[in-house]
């Protein structure tokens, strides 16, 4: 196992971390008074001990645990508790608390995600260096489905050296070696003598001893909440309307602002028509143009801030992207799948001689997806303070600290203003999906804050500005090839995909360096099928430039790819004449760990059992975020094309599970976000404006014909792997092929079909009538 | 001026009268509960009781609800902090993921159950309508049939 690195590093690195020192003093609580790299040393500050980074424990016995994830509805907050409640012998109940730490301490460093080696496994001198430089940089992110592989370890391990340390102390205070202590339900106990001392009474003399060098963790054999569902700590709070999300900080003498973007992506404000209307509106206290691009009305509320914001007469600047449609961007995707040099992301073997050598014919088909946007129930909003001093606190629903202190940044430095220190608070996220890693609304909340200094600002986004002026998943084409051999099994598969860069959009608006627009890893996963035995495999990758935002959505090319590959793979079926499920089968051959998965989902269905007449069954299957899926769709299509998805099943292999409900919720909301992507949602362009506006427009799943969903959970013994994102992956090639197999129709475009709306707030899905 | 029961509690409330419910409660009587997710009545993360009736605040002006009764997701809760029937088959079934919408499915929920104590599928289809970002529609629909089951025993 891998041991913490100790205090040591800090002669290494003591002057890199002075900055974070600095940040740490001003901003308060919770600052490890022993600079350590990792943090695991611990500190006592009144009635509080801190043990290590991640674990403090109050005179009274109540706990907090620091995850230093956002939560977003995932539930991280309940799965990395459980982990450090597993190792201290602590009851899971409403004793233990979870706080997002406000110092970006380095043991807190997301390195999994770019190292992408597994804590517990990691060792080596590049791991070494990613881990300082990241944990310097403070890189705090929460996305990847990665939030458990990244620290149930750290985690576990925290838990093991704060329990070592409080059998310490035990042992010290009771003068018995602590090799005849136990713990258990918070207490030390001694058996021999029957007494016991509380977790309470000992936090403070455990906190400052030197915390154990190789801290022992608990056999799994002895897990009493690992692996067994526990309610959400953060529920209660919910179900009572108590919890504060971002939208809900509320500060003493706080300002309230809403914005208007260019309709057009690119354009500059050109010029206010009616600045001194707006500004005698009630309430009004500024009209500021942000950074030449972005209009923002600030008042005493922020009914009053959008209502004044309403009148706003701005003239734009005009782009070239003024005429762009979404026929247009349609037709760029085409063309580039004519690209004569697209950029080759995998190949093995020689493709295009063994598809010129099959004597069958080739299988060629093309697939489209539209530009999508998030829509989290919680508009996009900040919090902001610029005090006198320069020092500036954020109160912000984002998935990364980093992002909002590169924000404000950026905010601050376009009112001219250097802060003298950044104190971030992370608050409940009302949902995310990618779009809260963008710093784009902290900075906007920051720039307004340097210019009322003194007074918090907090910037809320209409409905409108979110779904028509934010951050887009990419419009994304494919052409995929297959050449079957005489078994009707692929002997080439060639695989290439039109859509703007991911990383290269991503980077361009939030990071000092950007790694160009080829070859973007984001936008070809779940291309490869590399689980498929297939002896001649092509990827290759164009990116298509348009004047779009593109951010991280939701399992990003998973999104698209995994329903243009897995649709793919039923026409090659067909076309050999094999039952989908079997011919996957065949393929998996050599991925007993996906074939476990399939067959447990096939199984959940009753794959086979026959269906009346106008009803489907489709199954896809992918690996993403090292755990793998399979779905099961049923579909019932009416005579005039009405279709609607009756039942969904899942199974899902995520390796080690700490909360087995929670994994069931990601896995039920994944497949309700799949079929609302499948069937229901598209952004579409027109003059080079967003058309969508609101939920009257950009429609998603609501309760009344949501298929009925069942899940199971497929246990392989290995590590964890992630939860967030796998469930909404194959649902769109599920159903696109239950369509198939209840019509004969293949539908290659998504959204599959149209949402007509049939009364207030009642809709229903009506298969286009160009599919072929 | 603008008197109204709110939480049973009476408050009055100097304003614009075009301003929409949610706003005053979320900017005057500091109860944050009711969300505003889309500002035209479409997602109902606002709703909130008015006279037992389960109402979009996000486009209700508050001259319109003078002398009414008007109870918020805070509201429900008992005064010595229980649960009602419908948050408690929320924690029950582990309903909530980010939980941004659910004040808004609690307020119909309830009143779902008060005007229909034992809801079919169909009339639960019929009665909810708000949108779910994170999907929780299975569980909300075992929810409210654990809460009328609930209320039967009750």
């Amino acid at each position: 196992m891998p041991r913490f690195l100790s205090r040591r590093g800090f002669l290494i690195t003591g002057a890199a971390l002075g900055g974070t020192a600095l940040i740490a003093a001003v901003g308060g609580v919770g600052y490890l008074a022993t600079v350590d790299v990792d943090g695991l040393d611990g500190f006592v500050d009144g009635d509080r001990a801190v043990l290590n980074a991640f674990l403090t424990i109050q005179g009274d016995g109540r706990v907090v645990i620091q995850v230093p994830r956002t939560e977003m509805g995932q539930g991280i907050h309940t799965g990395l508790a459980m982990v450090v409640a597993e190792e201290l012998d602590l009851p899971f109940d409403d004793r233990i608390s979870v706080a997002f730490p406000t110092e970006p301490l380095p043991a807190y460093a997301n390195w999994f995600n770019v190292l992408q080696q597994r804590p517990e496994e990691a060792s080596g001198p590049a791991v070494w260096v990613g881990r300082r430089v990241l944990g310097l940089l403070g890189f705090i992110a929460t996305g990847a489905s990665a939030s458990t592989m990244a620290l149930w370890h750290p985690m576990r391990v925290a838990g093991a050296a704060a329990r070592q340390m409080l059998l310490a102390a035990g042992s010290a205070r009771l003068g018995v070696p602590a090799a005849q202590l136990t713990t258990a339900d918070g207490f030390v106990r001694h058996e021999a003598s029957g007494r016991s001392l509380f977790y309470g009474e000992l936090a403070r003399e455990a906190a400052l001893l030197p915390p154990p060098d190789d801290p022992v963790l608990k056999p799994a054999a002895d897990w009493r909440l690992i692996g067994k569902s526990q309610r959400r700590v953060d529920l209660p709070a919910k179900v009572r309307g108590e919890q504060v999300f971002g939208m809900d900080v509320v500060l003493p003498d706080m300002l309230h602002a809403s914005i208007r973007h260019a309709p057009v992506f690119g354009a500059r404000v050109s010029r206010i028509a009616n600045e001194a209307e707006v500004r005698a509106q009630p309430g009004v206290k500024d009209v500021a143009v942000i950074d030449g691009r972005q209009v923002a009305v600030v008042a005493d509320s922020w009914w009053q801030a959008e209502q004044a914001a309403s009148l706003l007469d701005i003239a734009w600047t005009q782009t070239e992207a003024a005429g762009v449609t979404s026929a247009e961007m349609s037709a760029r995707l085409k063309t580039a799948l004519g690209s004569a040099e697209p950029y080759e992301n995998i190949n093995e073997g020689d493709v295009e001689a063994a598809i010129a050598g099959s004597t069958s014919p080739m299988i060629d088909a093309t697939y489209e997806v539209p530009f999508l946007t998030h829509a989290c129930m919680e508009p996009m909003n900040a919090t902001v303070l610029v005090r006198q001093d320069g020092s500036v606190e954020a109160w912000v629903p984002s998935q990364s600290p980093l992002g909002v202190r590169t924000g404000i940044g950026r905010g601050t430095g376009w009112a001219g203003l250097e802060p003298t220190s950044i104190t971030c608070n992370i608050t409940m996220n009302g949902g995310a999906f990618g779009r809260r890693s963008d710093l784009d609304v902290t900075a906007q909340a920051a720039f307004l804050a340097a210019r009322h200094r003194g007074r918090p600002v907090k910037v809320i986004w209409s409905r409108e500005e979110d779904i028509g002026r934010g951050l887009y998943r990419s419009h994304a084409a494919a052409r995929l090839r297959a050449a079957l051999g005489p078994d009707g099994l692929p002997v080439a598969y060639d695989a290439l995909v039109a859509a703007q860069s991911i990383i290269h959009s991503v980077a361009g608006r939030n990071l000092p360096f950007n790694p160009g627009p080829d070859g973007d890893s984001l936008s070809v996963e779940g291309l490869d099928k590399l689980h498929y035995t297939i002896p001649n495999r092509r990827v290759r990758s164009q990116n298509v430039p348009s004047h779009m935002p593109i951010g991280f959505w939701r399992s990003n090319g998973f999104s698209f790819n995994t329903f243009f590959t897995e649709s793919f793979v039923d026409e090659c079926a067909l076309a050999a004449g094999a039952d989908p499920l079997a011919y996957r089968r065949t393929l998996l051959r050599d991925s007993p760990r996906h074939l476990a998965v399939l067959n447990r989902a096939a199984e959940l269905a009753g794959w086979g059992s026959p269906m009346a007449q106008g009803r489907g069954r489709g199954i896809a299957v992918e690996e993403c975020y090292r755990s793998v899926i399979a779905q099961v769709a049923e579909v019932t299509v009416a005579e005039d094309g009405e279709i609607t998805v009756d039942r969904v099943f899942g199974a899902i292999d995520v390796g080690m599970v700490i909360n087995p409900d929670a994994v069931i919720a990601q896995m039920e909301g994944g497949i309700i976000f799949g079929v609302t992507t499948a069937l229901m949602s598209a952004i579409t362009l027109d003059g080079g404006t967003v058309t969508e506006s609101n939920f009257h427009d950009f429609p998603v799943q609501r309760m009344a014909n949501a298929p009925a969903v069942e899940v199971a959970i497929v246990d392989s013994g290995l590590p964890p792997g992630g939860a967030g994102e796998p469930g909404i992956v194959p649902v769109a090639a599920a159903i696109a092929n239950a369509i198939h197999a209840a019509t004969g129709r293949r539908i290659r475009a998504l959204p599959l079909a149209v949402t007509e709306t049939v009364g207030e707030r009642r809709t229903r899905t009506v298969l286009r009538s160009a599919a072929t | 001026m603008v008197e109204l029961m709110v939480n049973g509690t009476r408050v009055s409330v100097e304003t614009d009268a075009g301003k929409p419910l949610l706003w005053v409660l979320r900017e005057d009587l500091d109860l944050l509960g009711p969300k505003y997710g889309c500002g035209v009545a479409q997602c109902g993360a606002c709703r909130v009781l008015i006279d037992g009736e389960s109402t979009p605040s996000c486009v209700t002006p508050i001259d319109s609800v003078a002398g009414a009764s008007v109870v918020t997701v805070e509201g429900l809760v008992q005064a010595d902090g229980t649960l009602s029937l419908v948050q408690q088959a929320w924690i029950d079934e582990q309903v909530p993921q980010c939980g941004f919408c659910q004040p808004g499915f609690i307020i119909a929920a309830t009143a779902l159950l008060e005007a229909t104590p034992q809801p079919t599928d169909a009339q639960i289809d019929e009665a909810i309508t708000n949108i779910c970002r994170c999907g929780t529609y299975p569980r909300i629909r075992r929810a409210i049939h654990r809460a009328a089951t609930m209320l039967a025993e009750r």
